[in-house]
């Protein structure tokens, strides 16, 4: 008797010893996925380098030339498509320490949405490293990011082993169907301005605006001008990147994203009335358009992102305006008390 | 005869064929443990087949009362407290590992991702996902409206129906008529914004602005 219940001891602490020691184990690799994640964005922001790579979706294929390169401070970006119309696009961003909403809900362990809540990456996605592959002629570290929840989707992305740069990215639906797809498939990492071709291009930067501004630092959200329009409903996790008021286009702009996925609100005054609703969609990317007609004022709601439609159609129909707009001028802002962020359940 | 009655015999006599299935057997079991009249029934149907063959015997002999009743006497199948606890307990050791293999399986069990292979199957042009099933009508060119109430035409995969667009938009959709190139110019204007913000946001660079190519080149085939 006394050894039968001696080998239940031990039975019973080999099966806590298997629950304890594994969920460390898995734990910090999850961890250290989310950190090649984290290392990619502050790579592909900090790095000179110039590729090749190609996006396709639904059989359609475009290749694009990307030039990425970082001086005093600013970032320099050209992108050149390489079939079909000629076209290319200049980018210069100020600074490359601006964090952005993005950046930190990825690179931190947490962003602080308000005093109690805070969101972090990891109750959205899990992070599985799914071993190594060749991309564009280098070695490169798979991973895999599954959505936790309906509202958003997941990725597989290729992560070069020695710059952190990201190779490859795939957007994937719940059923495991490719949406869209970056990939390279040529890359030269390293190289000054000059060796890669932004010299010659100075006077081209030079009218280029400069992206600013929805820089934040670790503790501070970002700051939003009070809106008159208030979501009752968003997708956990997503929080407010940036806002931008009524502009003369009558068009009002709101940027919310989860540190992976991105949509956009605009809500439309004056195109509204020639704007039926309507649902589209252009690869992986889902415009849902409603109308509202508040105060005899008609409005066009769009929800515009890589979200899966239900999601979209749900952020829209839940979009309400807060207070009603002053009758003489609809482009000042009423002093909401509730600015747009996401309620988020988190501890 | 009753429907109830008339189901019950064609059930037995598809059941005396083999044919019958786990639901008419159900009923069927449930029938015979509450009267007689059935089981008497598939006595008969069982003499009949037996004549029918040709088998000599047919003494109706019903061995069940007394099968049931040794079964009752078997020490075994009485339920002991002692017997009870133990079978569960062995139950549960049994749900437990299942549980632990569980935990440990399920880290090498592949996530629904693994299971398909994104480069092969990229090259096929198939519909981008269940959500997003549209008819396929040119307009705006490039963008595949998914739903639309007034301008689908019947016959088409109409899965996207059961997201209602508020009875609003409907009644304005039918009364207003927009322009195309309005809409295009507008789909491709709030495409090119959102990537613009993506790729400040989205931490992949500027590769979403190469979605913002595929709007503009949409536009531009028309």
């Amino acid at each position: 008797m006394v050894f039968l219940s001696f080998v239940k001891k031990i039975k019973v602490a080999a099966l806590v010893a298997a629950v304890l020691l594994h969920g460390p184990l898995f734990a910090a690799q999850m961890e250290s996925a989310h950190d090649l994640i984290s290392k990619m964005a502050k790579a592909s922001r900090e790095l000179n380098y110039q590729g090749l790579f190609t996006y396709e979706y639904r059989g359609n294929l475009t290749s694009v030339k990307l030039t990425h390169a970082v001086q005093d401070g600013q970032i320099y970006e050209r992108m050149q498509h390489m079939d079909g119309v000629q076209r290319n696009a200049l980018r210069r961003t100020d600074n490359v320490d601006c964090l952005r909403t993005g950046d930190m809900l990825l690179r931190g362990s947490a962003y602080r949405l308000n005093d109690q809540s805070y969101a972090r990456l990891e109750d959205f996605y899990e992070f599985h490293i799914k071993g190594q592959g060749r991309i564009a002629n280098r070695q490169v570290v798979m991973i895999h990011v599954l959505p936790k929840d309906k509202h958003r989707y997941g990725y597989v992305v290729a992560i070069d082993k020695e710059s952190g740069l990201l190779l490859q990215s795939v957007l994937m639906s719940h059923t495991g169907k490719p949406l869209e797809r970056f990939q390279f498939v040529d890359i030269q990492i390293g190289g000054s301005m000059a060796e890669l071709g932004f010299d010659s291009e100075a006077s081209d930067f030079s009218d280029v605006a400069l992206d600013q501004g929805n820089c934040i630092d670790s503790n501070s959200q970002i700051t939003t001008s009070a809106s008159r329009w208030s979501t009752q409903w968003m997708p956990p996790g997503f929080v407010m990147a940036s806002h931008k008021l009524v502009d003369n286009q009558g068009q009002e702009s709101m940027m919310f994203t989860d540190g992976l996925a991105v949509f956009s609100v605009f809500i439309d005054i004056d195109k509204a009335r020639s704007l039926p609703a309507i649902e589209a969609n252009l690869g992986a990317t889902v415009a849902v358009l409603t109308k509202a007609e508040i105060n005899n004022q008609e409005y066009a709601i769009c929800v515009v992102g890589e979200i899966p439609r239900a999601t979209a159609s749900q952020i829209a129909s839940a979009i309400s305006m807060s207070s009603p707009p002053p009758p003489s001028s609809p482009a000042s802002s009423s002093p909401s008390p509730s600015p747009l962020t996401s309620k988020s359940p988190l501890p | 005869m009753s429907d109830h009655k008339e189901r019950l015999d064609q059930s037995l006599s598809a059941l005396m064929d083999g044919e019958a299935t786990d639901m008419e057997l159900h009923r069927l079991l449930k029938e015979v443990s509450e009267g007689s009249e059935l089981r008497d029934k598939w006595k008969r149907y069982h003499m009949v087949s037996s004549a029918l063959k040709g088998d000599a015997a047919i003494t109706p002999i019903d061995y069940s009362a007394a099968i049931s009743a040794a079964i009752d006497e078997e020490p075994s199948h009485r339920q002991s407290v002692l017997a009870g606890f133990v079978g569960s307990a062995g139950r549960f050791a049994i749900a437990a590992s299942v549980a632990l293999v569980a935990v440990l399986g399920v880290q090498q069990l592949n996530s629904p991702l693994d299971s398909v292979a994104p480069v092969s199957e990229f090259a096929g042009i198939e519909q981008v996902d269940e959500e997003n099933v549209g008819p396929a009508i040119q307009f705006p060119s490039g963008f595949q409206p998914i739903i639309n109430a007034r301008t689908v035409s019947a016959g088409g995969n109409n899965k996207s129906s059961q997201f209602v667009t508020p009875v609003i938009e409907v009644r304005q959709q039918a009364e207003r008529n927009y322009s195309e190139a309005q809409l295009r110019a507008y789909m491709n204007d709030v495409m090119a914004r959102h990537s613009n913000h993506a790729a400040l946001n989205s931490n992949q660079g500027m590769l979403p602005f190469a979605r913002l190519n595929e709007a503009e080149a949409a536009a531009e085939k028309e």
